[in-house]
């Protein structure tokens, strides 16, 4: 810019002393003198020019960095200011979902639905096709004074709006953070990994069935050891298996306790270690049971009221409900070792959880009438879960627990394909032996915690899939899942006998479900 | 043999009770935010401080520095640039520390003597050499055809002093006459042709840029442009009337608590009052407050008609609100 007015002003001096007559006389020393002056006028005018400039552009400068800063990028929308320490950002996550059953029921059997009409003669309703839009969250998140980090993050699919995450971190330091408000309690591993970043199209039973999914709490968690031990314990108002809290008041004043280790210790290393991490997670309750409420609403949605949940197939349809009179009664346990593995295309996870959950059974069902807990019908249910996942990246990227950026978007214009991966999963979940048997009799028909013609006992799934990542943000999912049931079905639509014999298995669900994800 | 033990559990004694001394030694951080010609000075003073201090202490003392225009720097300071004393241009800028972020307590002008001025300068005039367009006197800087170089008086401590010592000059001249003396500024700032944010850009401006008939300029810089940064390339033109500058310093209380630097900061503008600091204050152009600095350097000073603040303009809060503030006198005459 100064090389600029500099060449100007010669440019400009120049033509002046050129074309002027001044120079045919140019020994006459008067013209000289107005000449000099000329020069030197015009000299201090470029000078000042330039110096303002020069001026304008430290202002420029100063001003920018005391400006906050807009961010636009496919990460997210956000202001942030001059220094960084006081953000806010504006990001969302969308997935339109398809679900298409071969074969299936929609619900536990004998479950009437009049929206659906007759039950079969088998007592069931099959399981629809359906589009749905699984996930509808934007998300607004942010930082102040550098270390205090905000989240919320409202639902809107489901035909409701709720809050699914609402929290406030304080990064006091790397060791010590505190997270409090609704959030994910640091229990399972793929629960803890992001919404938009699961490799299925469903997390797996462990994560689904028995493992806590949003709970309001606090919970006090950091980073040791270089960054390779990570530790979180927690107090939360406690969810039931799978449950996603409520962002009300509890209904008990009982409190569950999480706690998790989990260890990366060759994070550091460049060798095929170095994406191992492993480690171990738990949660404890002690609840009494309901006494007196409705206990007609055992939906798995949030926190039943009779303090139980129903547990879900891959495909998301009802596999087992808990029987009108049990009730959960006394403590809830669970653990969860659990491990994930990266070395370059491939991924890995696995994880088991098992809850020990005790139950009594009430004298009185009815609606709004006061309940007992009949004499000597508490017992301890033990179910667990387990699944392992893998993943193949075929696009030549590397896997991570996060998102996958594709090396080369999609464009059909300049010949880019995404990235393309291959994933697969086994996934079980079995319910204890004695959740179908009474106490004391041995009985499958009275007295027991839910009925073996209904409900399965267990449900196991193949998974297989591929994901195609169209850039960092937009994601296509396609599964294919095989579920096969111990139990769960009779002979039409009697009830069960006492001795269990005319107990049959629920039907196969296959079902395929793809998903169109968009998340920034 | 047993001597032999004797003395080496005297000499374990010895280094287990010299142990915790050495240990307690610490490295200290001081931040001094000061205006914009006082680079040099305090380059100096810092090194002969962290050297006493740790001859003293045994800490070693690291002082960091900020330059800027001396309004800009106070506001830095209550926007949260946590230093640990202010070294300011002017005591109006000072009080704001107190006014706007209460990090100082209202009457800290009377905690170091000479209202915690340990130096003094006023307002000279530069010439190009053989002062072509012959500058002799404010007067001069109004004739059309001068240009004049002095820095913004909204952000500039330095440019407040120039404006009040044209002022008081014109304010005596013309009796008194406030329309003729506003007039008569209002002339002066229309032959300045580019007005800089601090005093060490208005340097930049007529040293190393080559703009400009005549620097507006503190003694001190004065001093430094002409010995310095341009040898016999300028001329010192002594006004007939110029004003007392009294550049204040003091301990930025709330900051220096929250560092647990108090005490180290104390003693820092303490050093500044000593035989030493003044002897550097000196050396940087500084008029030095303690008599016997200052007639040993004497003779580096010319000596000047000081009009003072106080009594030509009714203090600092007076002349800010009347002059610079929104509205004020300068806002009313000067014409971007």
């Amino acid at each position: 810019m100064q090389f600029q007015y500099s060449k100007f002003a010669v440019a400009l001096l120049s033509a002046g002393i050129l074309s002027s007559p001044a120079i045919a006389n140019a020994n006459d020393s008067n013209e000289l003198e107005e000449l000099r002056a000329l020069v030197q006028e015009l000299s201090q005018k470029v000078k000042i020019i330039e110096r303002k400039d020069e001026i304008n552009e430290e202002a420029a400068v100063a001003a920018k960095k005391e400006s906050p800063v807009v961010k636009a990028s496919a990460n997210g929308f956000g202001l942030e200011s001059a220094d960084g320490k006081n953000s806010i950002k504006f990001s969302g996550l969308l997935q339109a979902d398809y679900r298409s059953y071969q074969d299936g029921a929609n619900d536990v059997r004998n479950r009437t639905n009049t929206r659906a009409g007759s039950l079969d003669a088998n007592g069931f309703h099959d399981a629809n096709d359906t589009a749905l839009l699984r996930r509808i969250r934007p998300t607004i998140q942010g930082t102040l004074f550098g270390k205090y980090d905000f989240r919320f993050t409202p639902e809107f699919a489901g035909g409701s709006a709720s809050a699914v995450d609402a929290y406030i971190d304080a990064r006091l330091d790397p060791a010590f953070k505190i997270r409090a408000g609704k959030y994910k309690p640091f229990v399972g591993l793929e629960r803890l990994q992001g919404g938009s970043d699961i490799k299925f199209v469903e997390r797996s039973y462990v994560t689904n069935a028995i493992l806590p999914n949003r709970d309001v709490g606090v919970s006090v968690y950091g980073d040791v050891f270089g960054d390779k031990l990570s530790y979180a314990v927690g107090v939360n108002n406690g969810v039931v298996d799978g449950g996603n809290a409520t962002t009300g008041n509890e209904f008990d004043g009982s409190k569950e306790v999480t706690a998790r280790l989990f260890a990366t210790p060759f994070k550091d290393d460049a060798n095929a270690l170095s994406g191992l991490g492993f480690g171990i997670a738990g949660t404890y309750t002690n609840i009494d049971g309901e006494r007196n409420l409705d206990f007609t609403n055992t939906s798995a949605a949030d926190a039943t009221r009779n303090g139980l949940p129903s547990y879900l197939t891959d495909g998301q349809q009802t596999f087992f409900r808990y029987g009108s009179a049990s009730v959960a009664d006394g403590k809830r346990s669970r653990i969860t070792p659990q491990a994930s593995y990266y070395y370059g295309p491939l991924g890995l996870i696995t994880e088991y959880a098992r809850v020990n959950q005790d139950v009594s059974l009430l004298t009185n069902t009815t609606s709004n009438a006061p309940s007992v807990i009949a004499a000597n019908s508490s017992k301890t249910l033990s179910h667990d879960a387990w699944q392992v996942a893998v993943s193949y990246l075929l696009t030549g990227e590397d896997a991570s627990f996060r998102g996958v950026k594709p090396k080369n978007n999609f464009d059909i214009d300049k010949g880019g394909w995404g990235a393309w991966e291959l994933v697969a999963r086994y996934s079980e979940i079995n319910l204890d032996s004695d959740t179908f048997k009474n106490k004391n009799t041995g009985s499958f028909s009275t007295g027991t915690y839910a009925n073996l013609s209904e409900s399965a006992k267990s449900a196991k799934s193949w998974t297989a899939g591929v994901n195609w990542y169209l850039n960092q943000n937009a994601k296509v999912q396609l599964n294919y899942s095989h579920t096969s049931f111990d139990g769960g079905a009779g002979i039409g639509i009697t009830a069960v006998n006492a001795a269990g014999t005319n107990i049959r298995d629920r039907q196969s669900e296959n079902a395929l479900l793809a998903r169109f994800q968009v998340a920034f | 043999m047993k001597k032999s033990l004797l003395a080496i559990a005297v000499l374990a004694a010895a280094l287990s009770f010299a142990a915790p001394i050495t240990a307690s030694a610490k490295d200290i951080t001081l931040l001094n935010v000061s205006y914009d010609p006082t680079r040099e000075l305090y380059q100096d003073f810092n090194a002969a401080f962290s050297k006493y201090w740790l001859a003293k202490t045994g800490d070693k003392v690291t002082v960091k520095a900020s330059h800027g225009g001396s309004g800009k720097q106070a506001r830095a300071i209550i926007d949260g640039l946590d230093a640990d004393v202010a070294t300011l241009a002017l005591a109006y800028d000072v009080d704001q520390l107190h006014e706007k972020g209460k990090l100082i307590p209202k009457d800290w002008q009377k905690r170091l003597s000479h209202n915690s001025s340990p130096y003094t300068s006023t307002i000279v005039l530069l010439v190009r050499k053989g002062n072509p367009k012959g500058i002799k006197d404010w007067d001069d800087l109004v004739k059309p055809g001068i240009s004049v170089i002095t820095p913004n008086p909204k952000t500039s401590g330095g440019a407040r002093w120039n404006y009040l010592a044209a002022w008081a000059f014109a304010q005596k001249k013309f009796g008194g006459d406030e329309a003729k003396t506003k007039e008569f500024v209002g002339k002066l700032l229309k032959n300045v042709p580019v007005l800089d944010t601090g005093a060490r850009g208005s340097t930049t401006t007529f040293v190393e840029r080559g703009i400009g008939d005549v620097l507006l300029a503190w003694e001190n810089e004065a001093f430094l442009a002409q010995k310095e940064l341009g040898v016999g390339k300028f001329e010192i033109i002594v006004p007939s009337l110029s004003i007392l500058a009294e550049p204040p310093v003091t301990v930025v209380d709330k900051f220096a608590k929250k560092h647990g630097t108090e005490a180290v900061a104390k003693a820092y503008l303490d050093y500044l009052y000593t035989e030493e600091g003044q002897e550097i204050a000196a050396k940087n152009y500084y008029r030095p407050t303690l008599e016997s600095v200052a007639k040993k350097y004497e003779s580096q000073f010319p000596k000047v008609n000081l009009i003072k603040i106080d009594d030509a303009f009714g203090g600092w809060q007076k002349a800010q609100k009347t002059h610079f503030s929104d509205g004020g006198t300068f806002d009313q005459i000067y014409q971007k």
